[in-house]
């Protein structure tokens, strides 16, 4: 085995053991999981550039290990600073379960297809689980659907890797079997489209390194299995891909349109990872169907900057004093510094040149350009194209709303006032992403290397725009200036100080998507006015609505209806048990008879 | 090089549009060179620096015009860069100095400027889909997708070129904010939506953000031109028809309601979708 991973590994057993024997044994933590983060990127970046590097480690492996060695390089320090608030024994807790979580994942990379694989990815969906149970009675809904989605994922996995380590050839109907168990298993774990409900849920309740581990790194080892399924069983059948395309597409737009009607923040990021996720399985289900570099390309790098740009916002969205949209605002003042990560993250999410996320886009968009040389119908992919224009639409959208609402303008709340920034750990963290970040956006070619990528000049618009940019700044804060108040129709008397304009009279979190939400009939605002007293003002109240969550909560209903149907074979009958015991002997001797 | 050209146009247009809609409406105008000086007078002003705004409130101008100008160098009207997939990347500048524009919008935390950033938000998401899907349809119709390789409007392409040209007129008219989606001589602020988001902004800030407004609407001008075929003179050949079109249509025409623009823009997103199938499916008149 490599002896860099072994090191990382060993670090990350060490943390564990360390926070059991001494209680708090915070104060590794940038040197046990950050140092482990180090030397997983060295190793991983190795292997993936390099071609293959030690037996367990091939190139895409490789990869994946190097993205979660930059994640851990971010969130050990970060998780030093945070866990101090945390209660002693909750931090204990936290310090021994997270070094495992983190090395389960890495483990889940090395195993090959069977039991151990099996066994680490149950015990990652495990340790996960009881890491966001103990944020206690506020995360149980989102602990739950953690847990379920999992069962979910270790059922398909179930099916299908049982099936794969018989050995033997899978002919006939087997190989569909084989593809749904992984489609069903990896699909459920990377947020494929109707399969995504547990993700909303359970990523904003987790802590903020956590999330930050869960949106970053864990979900995509869903997409590392889709992907690593072809080495395992060969190439997919059709249908694989077209599903994947098309939930992929669907979901997407689903994603984003849900979240503009999201006022958690993290919310927020949760539905941009279901988002993301979605473009990236579109993506690898469009390179199941026509095997064309450029989708690859796209698939690869863009799993890279999600990683590293949303960890670096669920990293600053640890700093915020509240979560909801409507009741933060002007936090630019007293967090400069996370609102700077955080626009370099919102900038690269938004997909804008010359940063990581408009580089992703530019592939897909080729990609699906390319299909009309296809046959038959897969040159309709080249529809692909508008679905992600709408989406890059919505998308910057959604973090112009996001980075706006939260950091500019003025505060909505008082809490939003009483806000601290994170000490020298804590930017040491974030500022180690926002680094890889920048280094990726820039240097995109050191990373896709093996894969030979066509790129657009990003360093010369880089530069123009830095230079220019930073010429004329210079020159208008050289110009003549001063502070005054902000227009307000002319309301504020002359005599008085300060703007007629109150916070109120900001766009409202709903409010300001409100006229977007009306081209997506599938989520809905409804507003509700109400009124306390004769004199008091109408207050106008927005709620959400949406198809796919009245669907769950029917399914919901229907489920716990048939549960207690069949809970009437439970009576403690004994005839009714002789006879199921009867019944279920015949049907043992029907199958065996022949 | 076509970015300073479209620097050096862009008051002149706008100026000179001013004064044709003021001598179509028998009003005398301002001089067709009065953008020109205003420009110059608003760079010698002094700024006014809202209260509690962040540095996005300075950064958003100049990041706007430069989204615009460095989108401009990708425009074939005079020989500059160009690669596959050069249009991807002019689009998404631009979409770069909108995205500065919006969210310096909500930077003040006025009221209007927030309207005015949630309705630019949406004019953006109705405008997008229809313009790549027109330019990716043109770069398939050409069978190469750099804008320089575009081949003109023929016989062979005349369905698909038609529909990409419905697009892009109708992105031209959204994206740069003109009648019927926005009315640039509003003056009352409900109605606003692109001058909504300037309210705060003055002097050279203001003219910043005005240059790359009128300098947006050429390179939209520019992308419609090459897809006609005269060759050197399209792009002169639009400005002009571009030129009468916009002062008769905001002479004569109404400000379409704001709720009302999807059913516009909608035209704008299915010639585009046309346009792409009608390549793939090899539609001929």
């Amino acid at each position: 085995m490599n002896p860099l991973i072994e090191t990382a590994l060993i670090l990350l057993g060490l943390q564990s053991l360390l926070a059991l024997l001494r209680p708090p044994a915070i104060g590794f933590l940038p040197l046990s999981l950050g140092g482990s983060g180090l030397l997983l990127l060295l190793a991983g970046l190795g292997a993936w550039l390099t071609g293959t590097w030690g037996t367990p480690l091939d190139a895409s492996a490789g990869f994946y290990v190097a993205l979660l060695g930059a994640l851990y390089l971010g969130v050990g320090p970060y998780l030093r600073e945070y866990l101090v608030h945390h209660e002693p024994h909750r931090a204990r807790l936290e310090a021994f379960l997270l070094p495992l979580f983190a090395a389960a994942m890495v483990g889940v990379l090395l195993s090959p297809p069977g039991y151990t694989f099996l066994f680490l990815w149950e015990g990652m969906a495990l340790l996960g689980y009881l890491l966001i149970a103990l944020e206690g009675p506020n995360g149980l809904v989102g602990s739950r659907a953690f847990f379920l989605a999992s069962r979910l994922s270790g059922a398909g996995l179930f099916l299908a890797l049982i099936l794969l380590v018989r050995k033997e050839p899978l002919v006939g109907g087997l190989g569909h079997l084989v593809w749904a168990g992984l489609v069903l298993g990896f699909g459920t774990k990377a947020a494929l489209f109707p399969l995504h409900a547990w993700l909303p849920k359970a990523h904003p309740v987790a802590m903020s390194p956590l999330s930050a581990l869960l949106s970053g790194g864990m979900v995509k080892l869903g997409l590392y299995g889709l992907y690593r399924a072809q080495d395992w069983v060969g190439s997919p059948p059709q249908w694989v891909g077209w599903l994947l395309v098309g939930l992929g597409l669907t979901g997407a737009v689903y994603a984003l349109a849900r979240g503009l009607a999201e006022e958690d923040y993290k919310g927020v990021l949760a539905y941009s990872s279901v988002e993301n996720l979605n473009l990236l399985l579109a993506a690898l289900g469009a390179y199941f169907l026509l095997p064309n570099p450029l989708f690859l390309l796209a698939f690869f790098f863009h799993q890279a900057a999600h990683a590293l740009f949303k960890g670096l916002l669920f990293l600053g969205s640890g700093t915020l004093p509240v979560r909801e949209l409507s009741r933060l605002g002007g936090l630019h003042r007293l967090l400069p510094r996370t609102a700077t990560w955080s626009f370099l993250a919102a900038l690269t999410a938004a997909g804008l040149p010359p940063l990581a996320g408009f580089l992703f886009e530019w592939y897909l968009y080729q990609g699906f350009l390319a299909a009309p040389q296809g046959t038959g119908a897969h040159s309709l992919l080249v529809l692909g194209v508008g679905a992600v224009a709408l989406v890059g639409a919505l998308g910057a959208v959604s973090y112009v709303r996001l980075f706006g609402l939260t950091f500019l303008g003025q505060p909505r709340s008082p809490q939003a006032g009483d806000a601290h920034e994170m000490g020298i750990f804590g930017q040491l963290g974030m500022g180690v992403l926002a680094g890889l970040l920048l280094g990726l956006s820039l240097f995109p070619a050191a990373l896709l290397r093996p894969l030979e990528p066509p790129l657009y000049p990003v360093l010369p618009l880089f530069l123009a725009l830095v230079g220019l940019g930073g010429g004329l700044v210079y020159l208008l804060s050289r110009k003549p200036q001063r502070a005054y108040d902000t227009w307000d129709c002319g309301f504020n008397q002359p005599g008085l100080m300060g703007s007629a304009l109150t916070p109120e009279m900001q766009p409202h979190a709903l409010g300001y998507s409100e006229q977007l939400l009306r081209l997506f009939p599938f989520v809905e605002l409804e507003a509700h006015l109400s009124r306390e007293g004769m004199l008091s003002p109408p207050r106008v109240r927005l709620e959400v609505s949406d198809w796919l969550l009245a669907l769950e909560a029917r399914l919901a209903r229907g489920y716990t209806a048939f549960a207690h149907r069949v809970q009437h074979l439970q009576s403690g009958s004994l005839h009714l048990y002789l006879l199921l015991q009867f019944l279920a002997l015949l049907f043992v001797l029907g199958v065996v008879w022949r | 090089m076509s970015a300073l050209l479209l620097l050096l146009l862009a008051p002149l247009f706008t100026g000179s549009l001013k004064w044709l809609k003021a001598r179509l409406q028998n009003r005398r105008g301002p001089d067709p060179f009065y953008d020109y000086k205003n420009l110059f007078k608003l760079w010698r002003k002094a700024w006014i620096r809202p209260q509690g705004s962040s540095p996005l409130f300075l950064l958003a101008p100049v990041a706007s015009l430069l989204g615009v100008g460095l989108a401009a160098a990708f425009l074939p009207v005079l020989p500059g860069v160009s690669f596959a997939g050069d249009f991807l990347v002019l689009v998404y500048l631009l979409n770069l100095g909108r995205f500065f524009q919006v969210l310096a919008a909500l930077d003040t935390g006025s009221a209007f400027g927030g309207q005015g950033s949630y309705r630019e938000s949406l004019v953006s998401v109705l405008a997008e889909p229809g313009t790549v899907l027109a330019l990716g349809a043109a770069g398939l119709a050409s069978g190469s997708l750099s804008l320089a390789a575009f081949t003109p409007l023929s016989q062979e392409n005349a369905l698909v070129y038609t529909l990409a040209l419905v697009a892009l007129s109708l992105a031209l008219l959204a994206e740069g904010a003109r009648l019927p989606v926005d009315d640039p001589t509003t003056h009352l602020e409900l109605t606003m939506i692109h001058e909504a988001q300037l309210l705060d902004h003055s002097g050279p800030l203001l003219a910043l953000y005005e240059l790359s407004a009128g300098m947006k609407l050429l390179v939209y001008a520019g992308l419609i031109a090459l897809l006609l075929p005269f060759g050197p003179l399209s792009f002169p050949a639009v400005l002009l028809l571009a030129w009468l079109a916009l002062g008769y249509l905001e002479t004569y025409g109404v400000r379409l309601r704001y709720l009302r623009l999807p059913d516009l823009m909608s035209y704008n997103t299915l010639s585009g979708i046309l346009a792409v199938l009608g390549v793939v499916l090899r539609f001929r008149i």
